[in-house]
């Protein structure tokens, strides 16, 4: 069957940074059968709504343009999926753009964050300008150490943070980390709040 | 939308730091939130456990709608928060919060629990203290907040009199919103707390329990309960006399995480026709009426379309005994298919299962079935008026192994009236026949063993059944009777589970306790007993100490045979069944005499105005 390749991005802040990404699917699950639209369904012994979500967000963390994928077994506006699918989500989950996808999931290669807190933005500077930043990181074969220096991209900081990681299912740093690694030499932040912004792919260009 | 800005930014300092912190901030699809300034009354919802479990309750769906649908009425969700959250709370200095709002919930007018079951007594106490509340009725002085109580457990709320102002006896749609209104009133009117309470023993269905005296006899039973201030003698429940013009949500509150019944739930029957004799659901859930096909097709539609459920359950007692089940499920059969909806039938009668059944209920998830035969012999099963033979069972577990089931989970029920060992044996001799049934069926899949397991659950009797009468098992009995099943098990595809023989006799306790026992509930709280339910935080030797510092024997509430003439605690209440059947239903019982059920012959329980018993007599 011909189906329609929909990319939806949005954001999840507010009350939703607490829904894990486990719970995510169900949401949008129920959010996709309430809209009306018609979506394919995996085929096999239990079929399920096909969803793929691009990388997973951590519980806490606030997304302003996540996105995710399925297919609509019919030809409508992106408007009116917009508009559909909107008022299907919970309040603080909010449908930002429905598209056709341009680039492959497997291009994000890099997310941006900002990143705030009641901490001295002046000596996290001074912490990021270090040569080298080695902490450890778990992965799935066990904890390594990881400098995170080379990771830090495009960084700026004012009254918040933005800075950009790599993001992606082969490698991907979590903003945690460094904020662990500061947080282990100069203290506790208290407040701390992360906002994923956007992704980029290799080439700089965000994620469509 | 509103929400209690300081209450939000106290949360977010460590909400990330407690387990699941999505059930605690409130925000879900199908949430209500109003515009406080609009609002007269606020209700806080109260369900004394886990938000899993509590979320999962069909009656604070219902009352929760059915608040909201009063413009000026705002009802929010509360639910007892795990230790983690407890601790957080205390030391951050957040008082228990209506989710809706994130506003204390000592701030409403109502808190309103629901009481399911006995072992929550201490997450009462405790959330009330948690709100900044006194859990005694008589310290918390102004009108509001009344604390009321509701469901099965308050058909006996003596141990529970001292914590509440009012209770609600039988079903709460009108009853609920009787009770709001003359808040409003007596807000405007500027009223008294006591005279709120007078007034609202006036209405047919509230218990005021501080409007009653109760005294004893020197053997420590009841020897009369007086009622003051006008309050009536008896309290008679309320009931819904039509389903289908009655109030039912058209949407659910949806939680982001995964509770215990995560799905749709369509309420089809209220009430039972069998009268097994050991449910108390059976009895105060009388008569029982039905909604009509259209209705429950058309709310089911509804509720799948609002909450984006891709399960449904028809819920009910006895969901099978539904008049035209068969013909229901056919009709709802478009809508599974269609909407990809899957139907699950929660409490199937052994006797009413047929292949139809298990092909629309077994469209996907295809795992397990559960048939509770309850008891192990005939003999034993005419006592507790379970009206299944032994060829009813086989025959639906040869329709379920036929249909490729491989799991059959059996619950039964033992300390039972007049049991022997030969009925405890005769469990085992039943779960065998179960699984010999498996090995008859000649297209059984090769090399397949079937897995049988046996539930058991220790007979607790309650107020309102024929076996408010009868004296529980000793502790000491009930773990023998259970060693003697383990040891006659030799087969091992039958497995054999069991719950907590401590458990049991608290929960009997306090089904048939009266006033003083919420001494002890108030005591063992008091000594940090809380969540009472779950075996991890359950210590009964606080208990018994509880008892003995107040005073009171556990044996006295659950072990000893109260006489048909004892003024019994909760004989204030009216459930509409009379004392007297109780009474001839248990003499029936001791003479192994089942009885038949409502709609093969009305037996005259009692109840006035039963819609089967008008049926049967124009007929």
């Amino acid at each position: 069957m011909a189906t329609v390749n929909t990319r939806v991005f949005f954001s999840k802040t507010d009350r939703a940074k607490y829904i894990s990404h486990l719970d995510l699917y169900g949401v949008f699950q129920r959010a996709v059968r309430k809209s009306g639209l018609e979506a394919w369904y995996t085929e096999g012994l239990s079929p399920r709504l096909y969803l793929q979500f691009m990388l997973p967000l951590s519980l806490g963390q606030e997304g302003l343009r996540e996105a995710v994928d399925f297919r609509l077994l019919e030809e409508i506006p992106f408007e009116e999926t917009e508009k559909r699918l909107s008022e299907a989500l919970p309040y603080d989950i909010r449908v930002i753009e429905a598209a056709k996808p341009v680039m492959k999931n497997t291009d994000i290669a890099y997310a941006e964050y900002e990143i705030s807190g009641e901490l001295d933005y002046e000596r996290f500077s001074e912490f990021c300008g270090r040569p080298s930043i080695i902490t450890e990181k778990k992965t799935k074969k066990g904890v390594s150490e990881v400098d995170l220096k080379p990771n830090i991209h495009a960084l700026e900081i004012s009254d918040k943070i933005t800075l950009r990681l790599p993001a992606g299912n082969d490698f991907n740093i979590n903003p945690t980390l460094l904020l662990g690694a500061f947080e282990r030499e100069f203290g506790k932040i208290s407040g701390v709040k992360i906002i994923r912004t956007r992704f980029f792919n290799s080439n700089g260009e965000v994620f469509r | 939308m509103y929400r209690n800005q300081e209450t939000m930014k106290k949360l977010e300092s460590f909400l990330l730091d407690v387990e699941k912190p999505a059930r605690y901030i409130g925000g879900e699809p199908g949430s209500i939130c109003k515009d406080k300034e609009n609002v007269d009354i606020r209700f806080a919802f109260a369900f004394p456990d886990t938000y899993e479990i509590g979320m999962s309750h069909l009656g604070m769906k219902i009352l929760y709608a059915l608040k909201n649908s009063v413009p000026n009425y705002w009802c929010e969700r509360c639910f007892m928060p795990l230790s983690d959250m407890r601790e957080k709370m205390l030391e951050n200095g957040i008082e228990l919060y209506g989710l809706e709002s994130l506003d204390p919930i000592r701030e409403f007018d109502f808190i309103g629990f629901t009481i399911q079951y006995e072992m929550c007594y201490t997450n009462i106490l405790e959330m009330l203290r948690l709100a900044g509340l006194p859990v005694l009725a008589k310290e918390r002085t102004a009108l509001t907040p009344i604390v009321m109580g509701g469901g099965p457990c308050v058909c006996n709320a003596e141990p529970l009199a001292d914590f509440f102002d009012l209770f609600a006896i039988g079903e709460g749609e009108e009853l609920n919103l009787e009770i709001m209104r003359l808040m409003e009133q007596c807000k405007r009117e500027k009223c008294t707390k006591a005279e709120f309470l007078r007034r609202a023993a006036q209405i047919e269905g509230v218990y005021v329990p501080s409007l009653y005296d109760v005294s004893y006899n020197s053997d420590g039973t009841v020897s009369s309960i007086s009622p003051r201030d006008g309050a009536p003698a008896k309290v008679r429940k309320r009931i819904i006399r039509d389903l289908d013009k009655s109030f039912y949500p058209e949407n659910f509150v949806v939680p982001f995480v995964d509770i215990v019944h995560n799905r749709a739930v369509e309420e089809v029957m209220r009430g039972c026709i069998r009268g097994c004799r050991f449910c108390q659901a059976g009895f105060i859930y009388r008569p029982l009426r039905e909604k009509s096909m259209e209705t429950v097709m058309y709310q089911t539609k509804t509720l799948c379309e609002n909450t984006g459920y891709d399960e449904a359950s028809l819920s009910s007692l006895s969901t099978s005994d539904f008049t035209d089940i068969e013909e229901l499920l056919c009709g709802l059969n478009q809508l599974t298919k269609k909407n990809r909806v899957n139907l699950s039938l929660p409490s199937l009668r052994i006797d009413r299962f047929s292949e139809k059944i298990l092909t629309e209920i077994s469209s996907v998830k295809r795992s397990g079935l559960t048939f509770a035969p309850e008891a192990g012999t005939q003999r034993m099963r005419d006592v507790i008026n379970k009206n299944i033979t032994e060829e009813d069972v086989l025959n639906s577990v040869k329709i379920a192994f036929e249909g490729g089931y491989t799991a059959i989970k059996l619950y039964f029920m033992f300390g039972l009236p007049t049991e022997t060992d030969e009925d405890i044996i005769g469990i085992y001799e039943l779960a065998k026949a179960v699984v010999e049934q498996f090995y008859q069926n000649p297209n059984r899949q090769k090399g397949k063993a079937p897995s049988v397991s046996i539930s058991l659950s220790m007979f607790i009797p309650k107020p309102f059944t024929p076996f408010e009468f009868e004296p529980q098992i000793s502790g000491e009995e009930m773990n023998r009777r259970v060693k003697l099943l383990l040891d006659v098990r030799k087969d091992r595809k039958i497995s054999i589970s069991y719950s907590d023989s401590r458990l049991a006799l608290m929960e009997a306790v306090f089904a048939r306790g009266d006033r003083r026992v919420g001494k002890a509930i108030y005591t063992a709280w008091k000594n940090g007993c809380v969540m009472d339910g779950w075996n991890d935080c359950f210590d009964f030797e606080k208990w018994k100490e509880a008892f003995e510092e107040c005073g009171l024997s556990m044996e006295f509430y659950a072990n000893r045979r109260r006489g048909y003439d004892e003024t019994a605690p909760w004989s204030v209440l009216d459930m509409m069944v009379s004392k007297e059947f109780l009474i001839s239903e248990n003499e029936r019982a001791h003479r192994f005499e089942p009885t038949p059920n409502c709609r093969e012959k009305c037996s005259g329980c009692g109840v006035s105005d039963c819609p089967i018993h008008t049926v049967s007599k124009k007929d």
